[in-house]
């Protein structure tokens, strides 16, 4: 009968024991009460969620010009007023390249049929793939007129 | 007294001891005494190519080779590689199968194959027109392939009933539809883009499908040349010349975002035949036979 009583005791000892491992996840990511009702300092400032490429391209004088002039743009406009281009690459990234893939008159016109798809406010994935970073794909060289150029 | 646990134990050693010189000696026959040699190595690429290890195959078949001469091997080599997309070796190994081997037919099949899948269509075609490699037996599969080539590039497509003529009735009307499209792509024309886009701003933008754009390039160059009009009448000449400018900026722009925009159109329509047309043919293996050995 003693050893009986023995057995069982060291069997609901057992199961106490599992049930406690088990739960030993659960109690270290469980939220404290102290923790709950801790006062926190909110920061309402805005973290850049990308990082602009500020490296100046020197293949030449006047693609280091329009570097400078894009680096200028990214620091006191893009930087403050945050990531909202919803095209990859940025409307500044696509001038800079359209510029070196083909000519500054060239590159402008481009540009300028970018700027205006910006201002589209009805732009869907029917005509742009959308990225990963939920933007969409939109790269210069297909709109250079070299159909062979074209990556769809 | 011995225990009835302690004559199990016995039993389980003896037993023990009994299986493990049999399996060691199972294993000494069946590797010959070297894992390596010329049988095991083909017995190993035969069953890694049944199982579809090509790549692993053709390593074990192309040692196999270098001591014995087998077409079949031969044959498996050049499928391994045509398997995992090496064609060029692939053609150059079923070249080897073209005389005197009982393999020569499929093996010119199979050589027309890799070079279909090489994507040179033009030296496909003009292989299959110089018959230096004709298979009597698998000539009509060839031939077939040769106008199936014809819808994955640019050349001009023969007649219309040359080519059908020479595919299943099952299959005729799609086929036709794919020779229609083909030969008169529902391309827009880039010009009447142009030309739209100059006349109303947008309009070629709209001619492309896309409405969106074109109506955003009309309210914005509509906008700034409003603009700029009301400004010069207004004798504020900074701000007019700005929104002349501007207007300017845009208007070129959507001039040549028509242009832009035919021509991505005119790459989509293609984009999508192709896709349409490959997945047709390799749905139905290019109404080509399944060869194996």
């Amino acid at each position: 009968m003693k050893d009986l009583i023995r057995l069982k005791t060291e069997r609901i000892f057992s199961i106490c024991i599992y049930i406690f491992l088990l739960t030993i996840p659960f109690n270290l990511n469980a939220q404290t009460d102290w923790v709950r009702w801790e006062g926190k300092e909110i920061s309402y400032e805005l973290t850049p969620t990308h990082h602009h490429d500020y490296t100046l391209d020197k293949s030449s004088f006047g693609m280091t010009l329009f570097s400078v002039l894009r680096n200028t743009y990214y620091f006191f406009i893009s930087d403050l007023d945050g990531d909202n281009c919803p095209f990859e690459p940025s409307c500044s990234a696509f001038f800079l390249q359209s510029i070196k893939e083909t000519s500054i008159f060239k590159g402008t016109l481009m540009f300028s049929d970018r700027f205006t798809r910006d201002l589209n406010f009805f732009k869907g994935t029917d005509h742009y793939h959308l990225l990963a970073s939920k933007k969409f794909s939109d790269p210069a060289y297909n709109y250079t007129l070299h159909s062979k150029k074209i990556k769809l | 007294m011995i225990s009835k646990t302690q004559i199990n134990k016995k039993i389980l050693i003896a037993v023990f001891l009994i299986i493990i010189p049999l399996t060691s000696v199972n294993c000494q026959l069946t590797t010959d005494g070297n894992i390596f040699s010329l049988k095991n190595r083909l017995r190993f690429g035969n069953y890694l190519y049944k199982d579809q290890d090509y790549l692993r195959a053709a390593d074990e078949f192309k040692e196999y080779l270098k001591s014995e001469s087998n077409d079949t091997v031969v044959f498996r080599l050049a499928n391994s590689y045509f398997q995992i997309g090496h064609y060029t070796e692939a053609a150059d190994n079923f070249k080897g199968l073209f005389f005197g081997s009982q393999l020569s037919e499929e093996a010119r099949l199979m050589f027309y194959e890799s070079i279909f899948f090489q994507k040179d269509y033009k030296l496909f075609r003009s292989l299959t027109e110089e018959n230096n490699f004709d298979s009597s037996l698998y000539n009509k599969d060839i031939e077939r392939l040769k106008y199936i080539s014809f819808f994955f590039d640019n050349t001009t497509l023969p007649d219309e009933n040359t080519v059908l003529k020479s595919f299943p009735d099952t299959v005729q009307s799609k086929l036709l539809n794919f020779y229609q499209q083909k030969k008169f792509p529902k391309y827009k024309s880039i010009t009447t883009s142009v030309i739209l886009s100059t006349l109303i701003p947008g309009a070629g933008k709209i001619y492309t499908g896309e409405i969106g754009d074109g109506i955003t390039s009309l309210i914005a160059t509509g906008l700034t040349t409003y603009l700029a009009i009301t400004n010069f009448k207004a004798d504020h000449q900074f701000r007019g010349w700005l929104f002349s400018g501007l207007a300017a900026f845009f208007y070129a722009g959507n001039i040549y975002g028509s242009a832009a925009s035919a021509q991505i159109y005119n790459a989509r329509i293609q984009f999508n035949f192709d896709k349409e047309v490959r997945l047709f043919f390799e749905q139905r293996n290019y109404f080509l036979p399944k060869i194996d050995y």
